[in-house]
């Protein structure tokens, strides 16, 4: 009898990577990512925890912080965190978590729910800026800011890397299409080919 | 109308959903009135011109429930706080009352 089973299956199944001098977009497929919230009461706790673990406290404000063990942690809503980091050795940050936390935090896997798309070159601000509704002009959103807004009408999670400028955006596996579809319309004047 | 969130800053409003009046308070459902109370709590609103207390919901943002204090005929904001925090301060105001 023929094996049954699931066979993982990219989320860009239908991309093809944009590079130009404009614009670049990838896909981060090699990610785990965890979302986490305070425990009634515990918030102190966990950020001391999350501080002996990684040496960084937790984001109070829409922001991303770097830590230490290649764990990045974006305020993701009040006393709320998405943590991201790659998946390499067979990381998860579930598991990593919910050891290092214990009952200080609610510890939920989004490494299959959402993916990452990093939108970087010198036209990444004006292309996302066509359907994100938020001033993202180096005076109001810099490296390190970050907010949950929508992209043409898409929930995401936006974090902004470096002043290239790079930005990263976490959104639901199954919107990806439709995203990528807005995407490229909008970065069509600079260049890029409509998939 | 852009509505200030206390905790992601000033956002367009097709982030937000409207979600009531803020001022009604669910009644006791053992009370010997509870029907006439329930019937004014969920349908009754005199929807007067002027300022009201309404809760909204950031949807599309950080998910968080506010109290937003707003002009219904002129949509003047006056103030936007956190659900969350009136009610705890409402509690802890009934507490020292006691």
């Amino acid at each position: 009898m023929a094996k049954q089973g699931l066979t993982a299956t990219s989320a860009f199944l239908h991309w093809k990577p944009v590079a130009n001098s404009n614009l670049t977009v990838d896909a981060r497929e090699t990610l785990t990512m965890a979302s986490f919230a305070a425990a009634k009461g515990k918030k102190d706790e966990l950020n001391a925890a999350v501080r002996a673990a990684y040496g960084v406290d937790l984001p109070k404000t829409p922001s991303r912080v770097e830590g230490q063990q290649g764990v990045a942690f974006v305020w993701a809503g009040p006393e709320q965190w998405l943590a991201v980091a790659e998946r390499k050795d067979g990381r998860d940050l579930e598991t990593e978590f919910k050891k290092t936390f214990g009952p200080l935090a609610s510890v939920v896997d989004q490494s299959d729910g959402r993916v990452v798309v990093r939108i970087s070159g010198p036209r990444a601000r004006e292309v996302l800026a066509k359907g994100i509704p938020l001033d993202l002009h180096e005076t109001a959103f810099r490296p390190g800011s970050a907010a949950i807004t929508h992209a043409s009408h898409i929930g995401v999670i936006l974090w902004q890397i470096d002043d290239k400028p790079t930005y990263e955006v976490a959104l639901f596996r199954s919107y990806v299409d439709s995203f990528a579809h807005w995407l490229l319309d909008s970065a069509a004047e600079y260049g890029v080919a409509h998939a | 109308m852009r509505i200030a969130c206390p905790y992601c800053g000033e956002r367009s409003l097709d982030e937000f959903l409207y979600s009531g009046d803020a001022t009604v308070k669910r009644p006791d459902f053992a009370s010997p009135t509870a029907t006439e109370e329930f019937v004014s709590y969920v349908y009754e609103r005199t929807n007067p011109p002027g300022m009201h207390r309404e809760l909204w919901y950031h949807a599309a943002g950080c998910h968080a429930w506010l109290v937003v204090t707003r002009g219904v005929a002129t949509h003047q904001i006056t103030s936007v706080e956190a659900a969350r925090e009136v009610a705890l301060k409402e509690k802890s105001a009934t507490k020292d009352t006691k």
